[in-house]
């Protein structure tokens, strides 16, 4: 269970605060793979890192007694001086493995991500498509109640899609997904529920379908 | 499944990630990093008693260089723990992606870092120190480690004040480099105050660094007193700014993380 209890949560601009959540009493019941859907610049993001507790809201609560993953995003969430070794071992270190585990994790990554011998560069050397498959090789070595994956699935090439994808769906056979994405497909495949963010509001769907036609209707209604 | 933690728990694995991170920076920027952390120092060293020794010739009732080393350790320590932690927040921005990480956290391991660096700094000066013949008996070891601890809570209490206010307000961090590269001059590193005239003492008396400076070698040398030190002002400027940084960043920390 996913609880917020009046939560708001808005960015302040030249033109006054834009909210994002406001006042938003909302629970997502439990072993349910959520899909968030809206359109660019509605929050999605911002909601996946309050729930990956990196991002606050200005007021109300998120109350969950679930362990969520860091947020899986295509942008930023790395230290670019840092090789990507060094930071399967940091992330490993933090969450308190030991160093068999630290070396099982390593290899496992080393092996998933396919990035060869840029394992060992710093990630700044990085593609984007690079760094996801990185973040989320490093995502399955843990053991998460939720995964939070913003947007990674639709990087890299054909193949390694659907690689990750074959791989996320093997893991959440034991574990839950929070994904934010635009591609309708993959949204289909993978989640149950959706959640539909529009005008500083969510929408809970019990059917990810129902959650795709209101998102469609969104998008036409906007043009 | 991934267990529950307790927030001590937490914090030492996070410490203990960090820790081994910033060793790594530290000491392989560049090539040959582990060299230039050890001789940078020394070089700095080295030229200022050179200089010294031409200029004034021997005429103190200590060792010079030993002097003048025990006020560079000092003073570099000030000045690297100052810099380090000013520097904390923005150096590791990447690592707040994972909810572990506290932006406070990584000030506490790069001090930890700091210690390292300077105890094995000093490991090699006491060798060298030892092999060359000088003097290098103590006055009073104890409250030697006392002043560089309280040292310590100097400088990451003014590095934490200026780190979060300059999170918002950058001006802040250049104006306080402008003020460090003039400090070393103004600060008893290199002369002790009872050499120096009265005026100079008085206006020397509102830099908090020199009394620190002027403890260390009341602590270190015999012959030296610490009629300069004022405790209560160098108090004062340990806990007001601990006291307000610690305090803003209560305030502010979870902006300081999304930031």
């Amino acid at each position: 269970m996913i609880e917020l209890q009046n939560v708001n949560k808005f960015f302040v601009t030249k033109a006054g605060k834009k909210y994002i959540l406001k006042d938003a009493t909302f629970s997502i019941p439990s072993e349910k793979n959520i899909g968030i859907l809206g359109r660019n610049g509605t929050g999605k993001s911002t909601i996946m890192k309050m729930l990956g507790q990196i991002e606050f809201p200005n007021s109300g609560k998120i109350v969950s007694n679930k362990t969520f993953s860091w947020v899986m995003g295509v942008g930023g969430g790395f230290q670019g001086n840092m090789t990507g070794r060094a930071n399967v071992k940091f992330v490993c270190r933090i969450y308190g493995k030991s160093k068999e585990e630290i070396e099982k994790s390593i290899n496992f990554v080393k092996e998933f991500s396919e990035l060869g011998d840029y394992f060992d560069m710093p990630i700044r050397t990085y593609s984007s498509g690079m760094k996801s498959r990185l973040t989320f090789g490093l995502s399955l070595a843990f053991d998460f109640d939720y995964l939070l994956i913003d947007e990674t699935l639709s990087v890299g090439d054909a193949r390694f899609r659907k690689k990750s994808k074959e791989a996320l769906m093997k893991k959440i056979e034991s574990c839950n997904v929070l994904l934010v994405s635009h591609d309708m497909k993959t949204l289909e495949d993978i989640c149950d529920v959706g959640i539909v963010v529009d005008g500083g509001k969510m929408q809970y769907y019990e059917n990810i379908k129902d959650a795709i036609a209101k998102y469609a209707e969104i998008n036409k209604r906007a043009g | 499944m991934i267990a529950k933690r307790s927030s001590f728990k937490i914090f030492l694995a996070v410490q203990n990630a960090l820790f081994l991170r910033e060793v790594n920076v530290r000491f392989s920027a560049g090539k040959l990093g582990y060299f230039w952390v050890i001789f940078e120092p020394l070089l700095q060293i080295f030229i200022f008693v050179a200089v010294k020794m031409m200029l004034f010739g021997r005429n103190s009732s200590f060792d010079y260089p030993v002097f003048i080393t025990l006020g560079f350790v000092g003073f570099n320590f000030f000045r690297h723990i100052l810099d380090q932690t000013m520097g904390a927040f923005n150096a590791n921005k990447g690592l707040y992606a994972y909810k572990q990480v506290k932006p406070i956290d990584t000030i506490v391991s790069r001090v930890l870092v700091e210690f390292l660096v300077t105890s094995i700094i000093v490991f090699i000066f006491v060798l060298f120190g030892l092999y060359f013949g000088f003097d290098l008996n103590v006055d009073n070891l104890g409250m030697l480690l006392l002043s560089f601890i309280w040292l310590t809570f100097f400088s990451v209490g003014f590095g934490l004040f200026t780190a979060v206010v300059s999170t918002f307000y950058d001006s802040l961090k250049k104006v306080i480099k402008l003020v460090l590269s003039p400090l070393m001059f103004v600060s008893a590193v290199f002369y002790s105050m009872q050499d120096m005239p009265q005026a100079l003492k008085d206006l020397l008396y509102y830099n908090p660094l020199a009394h620190f400076m002027e403890l260390i070698h009341a602590n270190y040398f015999t012959v030296l007193n610490d009629d300069f030190v004022d405790y209560n002002y160098m108090l004062m400027w340990t806990l007001i700014p601990l006291y307000i940084g610690l305090w803003s960043y209560r305030k502010l920390e979870k902006r300081i993380i999304s930031l």
